[in-house]
């Protein structure tokens, strides 16, 4: 990628390639009166043009997931009488190049009846709301309740009870690379290919299979590189759909590349949360229940996981507390905007910036140490694994281990006392704390949507060269490395001679994909596993050319233990194929291929402290030191853990500090390109002091965690309640994301008027 | 992003470039600003006139007791170029707060002037600093006052068929002391209030104060009361702070998703105070 | 959005109001307009060319002139699209008679959409305030 020769969609060209260009509605809400195709398809170098109609037997967007009661919109690929979001495709022009495409796409012209569209989730909830759908008027796609214990005897057991309404403002997930996809339609093998920018090649071929009415072993799905994803490419969209289809009609390739401004109107948004807590404890700050009810913002439609993130959140509620007593509610709802899914974190954010708030606000409320009541609550070190009251069974921990380890390198006592110096002065000097844990290594099969097993094969080569076929889709994690690390490990092969393969469904066995820190956990685990065959398999080679019952191998060699002669894994893969003599019970070659099924999800945990100060005459926050201690298992590479954890702490701070999905109440997405919607950049990150500990899962053999959502979801939660502490001489006790300049300049000037 | 179809020509002499431009070509200089609308046909040129390769419009030199600058100069050549760092160092301060370093290489400073952005960054200094813009066209050469070329929101006085050619600054004596203050806006990096201030003090008296306002309004600015609060003080902390309060007097700041005109001019003060207290710091 | 604020002409309500029915005026006053045709009572269809620096944009829409209250106030409702986006205004403008001539104020709401919405959210007030500037300049240049 670095320098420039990675392959990404963009770069795929094909002879007779054409272009499509998306005709998309400007509206959030309209019925269709009209599409005139006329001058579009007259339009010189216009191939096709397609409307609803002419695509009715595509099927419909697949989502994955069912709850009970659940009301699931038939969400055709192109629009045919309405349009229910601003991006929704109404048409699609196919042309020689995709400058014509897009001017031909300017000449359809649709009749649009506008109709009151629905900005938002509480907006939609509202006394006589516009229907987003017209079957369904109050809006709701469903209710879902979860209970634990026994909430109402807590809460009315407790001394005190805390309440917070709280948000968790939509975010655009923005891959660098946006989606993208190239059809190739071979009639006479009735095969088509396509290549997308996906994170779930295996996945996406079955759902587009599916979709196109085409035997899935006649789909060949390539990921080529793909340049980011953060949950948005798990997802199969309706232009991979349109794209086949017209590829499949015109017998030649079509290709059709997302432009920033569509990623921004037509693919999956993440969070849209709003969020009543209450938490109950004992005066000694002992939790005894904690309660939410959660507004999912849904979007328009359902993509592969909508519903199932706000489920997420209830799972993650507790926190790494020993809250016995959950009770969660969920009402999903249905707005005019971008359906919501799985964006890094997915679900798993929400639900910890909510219990590290609200574990801040009875802090707050008790006048306790937020450190302190923190360690007071903390599940123990010798409770593991631990049955939570969501359900869950945390694997291993010990947070007040890696807490300890973050206050100290911090120096918090210190810290607490120049911040008591600080005030004196009237500054607005803030201590936050997030002591996050997380569902990573997605997952045992009942509790995925799709199979949460992984797959991997290990060839050795002739040559001894190591081939490694994996059902994961890395797409910047850096698995290529760490799998050849892995196998180098086993097999005592220089790194460079291990080759890792992935996202092409007609060279690698099914698989699963990347998605919630799951590639090394469980996919990483399938490889180490087939190593493990590998291994037993050059033994027996091994013994045979020794010709001895007695060998051992190590560092790439079988070594006879008797004699000490020797005989390299190159040497035996060679033997192995050429076959002149095969061991007993044996065969040729020297592959093994294994699907691995995860017994539990995995749980890392840390403890991430921001020390922040505001400047009272303008609102902006400075961060002055951010300690992060994370907690994910055994480490493979620590620069790629390092890099997930920087990447996801940039996340972290974007959602409480810069970015947000800014929707109009006509259902207009007003931060709708960069130039407004401020995603975080280099320049405003911190330095980041970043350090760990190790509690290695039980649940894989590696003994790993997972790290790619880890930085995301523990840097919020220490972001906000650092500012919330700063601001706590003012009285503040909660302020919601994201704390813009202006914001908290409010908030100052409101209660010290001689600042302004 | 897939710009309407249009036709596209480099001159390489000024004088091909303004006949074109006569006839209806729309200049492109660094395109930092018209590239992206034309690629969310926001824009639709029919005939791009691109001037970047006219070499005559390339050049920093002084004369005159004046720094010539002309159109082509990136913002990067504004920053780094060692005559206007030494000679009228609020420019090249001023330059080196636009965007990013991908826009400071390929933006000029003829473009940024001619697109007048209300919250670009050059508004405020060039205000500061009275400069000159020299207007060219295929028959006639005038040169404006800054004051009289920013009219309006992304209007100028440049007439049909004119092209930003020179921009000219004064070169900076001794005794005065500018400075360049601004709070960005996160998302697009323009300034949401951006405050240059310059002033000379003489025998411990401010002799001379210019202060240029951006991004607060529809326009840019000079606080001329901000400005005569300050002459004839010797800037005491109080004596900033009251000038710093009059900056946002009788301007009607704008509102965007950003920033309430509220904010906007109590930053204004807020950063004008600022700029005025590092100009006064750098009189010495 | 809100949008609000305040004009002085230089002559009195009723021939401030007066000019403001005229559809040839509102078509010479009103910024970037290149045809308004009666479609109905006080109801205009009209074509608008809008030019600000790099930036253009075609729009077709109307305007309906709503609530009359001569000399004192009325109502004004523009609605335009184009292949940058569609806007919507709907406003009253009241009269009064001030120093000899006439103030007007304005109040109302005006909402955008489509590309220009997503893009142009830091320039949407500063425009909308030129244009307003403008059509007030250009009315008080009738006489």
């Amino acid at each position: 990628m670095l320098t420039g020769t990675a392959t990404y969609v963009d770069d795929i060209k094909m002879p007779n390639m054409l272009y499509a260009a998306m005709v998309r509605s400007p509206h959030a809400a309209a019925n269709i009166r009209s599409v005139d195709i006329s001058k579009a398809a007259a339009h010189p170098g216009v191939m096709a043009v397609y409307t609803g109609v002419d695509i009715k037997d595509v099927g419909a967007i697949v989502c994955g997931v069912e709850l009970p009661g659940m009301r699931k919109p038939h969400h055709t690929v192109i629009a045919t009488d309405r349009v229910y979001l601003v991006g929704h495709i109404v048409a699609v022009v196919v042309a020689k190049d995709r400058y014509v495409a897009a001017d031909a796409a300017d000449l359809v012209e649709v009749d649009y009846d506008v109709l009151d569209a629905v900005g938002g989730p509480e907006q939609a909830l509202a006394e006589g709301a516009p229907a987003v759908h017209p079957q369904w008027a109050d809006n709701i796609a469903f209710k879902f309740e979860q209970k634990g214990g026994d909430t109402d005897a807590a809460f009315a057991s407790a001394d005190v009870i805390c309440k917070q309404r709280m948000i968790s403002q939509r975010m655009v997930a923005n891959p660098m690379e946006t989606r993208g996809c190239v059809a190739s339609w071979h009639a006479a093998d009735r095969a088509l290919t396509i290549y997308t920018s996906t994170q779930i090649p295996h996945l996406a071929r079955t759902i587009l299979a599916g979709m196109l009415g085409l035997d899935e072993n006649r789909l060949r799905l390539i990921a080529p590189e793909v340049g980011g994803g953060f949950g948005c490419k798990l997802n199969v969209y309706p232009e991979e759909a349109i794209v086949s289809f017209a590829a499949m009609k015109l017998g030649v390739p079509v290709k059709w590349i997302e432009t920033r401004r569509e990623n921004f109107l037509s693919t999956i948004q993440g969070r849209g949360h709003v969020d009543y807590w209450e938490i109950a404890a004992k005066r000694d700050g002992t939790i005894v229940g904690v309660k939410v009810k959660i507004i999912q913002d849904l979007g328009a439609y359902f993509q592969l996981l909508t519903p199932a993130i706000p489920t997420l959140s209830v799972l993650m509620m507790p926190g790494l507390y020993n809250a016995r007593n959950i009770h969660a509610e969920i009402v999903g709802v249905f707005t005019n905007c971008v359906p919501t899914d799985a964006v890094r974190g997915a679900g798993r954010p929400e639900a910890t910036y909510g219990i590290e708030r609200m574990v801040d606000v009875l802090a707050a409320e008790l006048k306790m140490d937020p450190a302190e009541i923190r360690f007071k609550n903390f599940v123990a070190a010798d409770q593991f694994p631990f049955a939570t009251a969501t359900g869950l069974n945390y694997d291993s921990g010990d947070y007040a281990n890696t807490f300890t380890k973050a206050l100290d390198t911090i120096g918090y006592k210190k810290l607490r006392e120049e911040q008591a110096t600080a005030r004196k002065q009237g500054r607005l000097v803030g201590i936050g704390i997030s002591t996050y844990g997380e569902i990573c290594a997605m997952g045992p099969s009942p509790a995925v949507a799709a199979g949460g097993w992984e797959s991997a094969t290990v060839k050795v080569e002739p040559s001894g060269k190591v081939t490694i076929l994996t059902g994961i889709s890395p797409h910047g994690q850096g698995e290529e490395t760490t799998f050849a690390q892995i196998a180098g490990d086993e097999l005592g092969v220089p790194i460079d001679d291990v080759l890792v393969l992935h996202g092409d469904t007609s060279i690698v066995q099914y698989g699963i994909g990347t998605f919630g820190s799951r590639g090394t956990a469980v996919g990483g685990t399938a490889v180490y596993l087939a190593l493990q065959d590998i291994k037993e398999k050059v033994i027996r080679w091994g013994s045979m050319l020794l010709d001895s019952n007695d060998v051992r191998f190590e560092g790439g060699m079988c070594i006879d233990n008797a004699s000490g002669k020797s005989v390299s894994i190159q040497t035996i893969a060679a033997a192995a194929y050429r076959a002149m003599k095969i061991p007993t019970h044996s065969e040729p070659g020297l592959v093994a291929t294994r699907f691995w099924e995860p017994g539990n999800f995995t749980y890392p945990f840390g403890a991430h402290i921001i020390h922040s100060e505001i400047d009272p005459k303008t609102g902006q926050v400075e961060i002055k030191r951010y300690v992060m201690v994370d907690d994910i298992g055994n480490i493979l590479n620590p620069m790629i853990v390092d890099g997930q954890l920087h990447g996801g702490a940039s996340w972290g701070l974007g959602q409480a500090l810069w970015e947000h999905a800014i929707y109009d109440d006509a259902g207009q997405l007003v931060t709708g390109e960069f130039m407004d919607y401020a995603m975080a950049r280099a320049r405003m990150m911190p330095w980041i002091e970043s350090s760990h500990t190790c509690t290695p899962s039980p649940v894989n053999p590696l003994g790993v965690k997972g790290v790619g959502e880890a930085g995301t979801i523990g840097s919020t939660p220490a972001m906000v309640n650092s500012v919330v502490d700063a601001l706590a001489p003012l009285g503040v006790t909660h302020v919601d994301m994201p704390l813009t300049p202006e914001k908290l300049w409010r908030i100052i000037s409101a209660s010290q008027p001689e600042a302004n | 992003m897939i710009p309407n179809t249009f036709e596209y020509t480099a001159p390489l002499t000024l004088k091909v470039a303004l006949a074109l431009i006569g006839e209806g070509g729309k200049p492109l200089a660094g395109g930092m600003s018209l590239i992206p609308m034309m690629k969310l046909r926001m824009a639709a040129p029919e005939h791009l006139v691109d001037i970047g390769r006219i070499a005559e419009l390339n050049y920093i030199r002084e004369a005159g007791g004046e720094l010539h600058i002309g159109a082509n100069a990136t913002h990067y050549d504004v920053e780094s170029s060692p005559l206007i760092v030494g000679k009228c160092p609020l420019l090249a301060e001023t330059a080196g707060h636009i965007g990013d370093i991908q826009v400071r290489n390929r933006g000029t400073l003829g473009g940024s002037v001619a697109h007048a952005d209300p919250s670009a960054d050059y508004p405020a200094a060039l205000q500061a600093l009275e400069a000159k813009i020299v207007l060219t066209s295929a028959t006639s050469q005038r040169t404006v006052a800054v004051g009289d070329f920013f009219i309006d929101t992304f209007t100028t006085s440049l007439e049909p068929g004119e092209l930003v050619t020179e921009v000219i600054v004064p070169v900076e004596a001794g005794l005065t002391g500018t400075s360049y203050q601004k709070f960005l806006q996160p998302a697009s990096g323009f300034a949401i209030v951006g405050v240059a201030a310059r002033i000379r003090r003489e025998a411990g008296k401010i002799t001379v104060a210019r202060i240029g306002v951006t991004g607060v309004s529809g326009n840019s600015y000079r606080a001329l009361k901000a400005e005569a609060a300050l002459v004839g003080k010797a800037g005491s902390d109080a004596e900033i702070d009251a000038a710093a309060a009059l900056v946002g007097e009788g301007v009607e700041a704008g509102a965007d998703l950003h920033a309430s005109a509220e904010y906007r001019l109590h930053l204004a003060a807020n950063y004008a105070e600022r700029a005025i207290r590092v100009a006064l710091s750098r009189t010495a | 959005m809100k949008i609000a604020g305040v004009a002085q002409l230089a002559f009195a309500p009723e021939r401030a109001y007066e000019l403001m029915q005229d559809p040839a005026v509102l078509s010479r006053a009103i910024p970037g307009c290149e045809a308004l045709e009666r479609t109905g009572d006080n109801e205009y269809r009209m074509k608008m060319k809008m030019m600000l620096a790099s930036f253009s944009g075609a729009f077709e829409g109307k305007v309906r002139l709503v609530d009359p209250q001569p000399p004192t106030s009325f109502r004004m409702v523009v609605e335009g699209s184009g292949k940058i986006g569609f806007m919507k205004g709907d406003g009253v403008l009241t009269l009064t008679a001030k120093d000899g001539g006439t103030e007007v104020s304005y109040e109302g709401d005006a909402q955008i959409g489509g590309t220009m919405a997503a893009v142009g959210q830091r320039l949407i007030d500063t425009t909308a305030r030129m244009m307003i500037k403008r059509f007030f300049e250009k009315l008080a240049a009738e006489v």
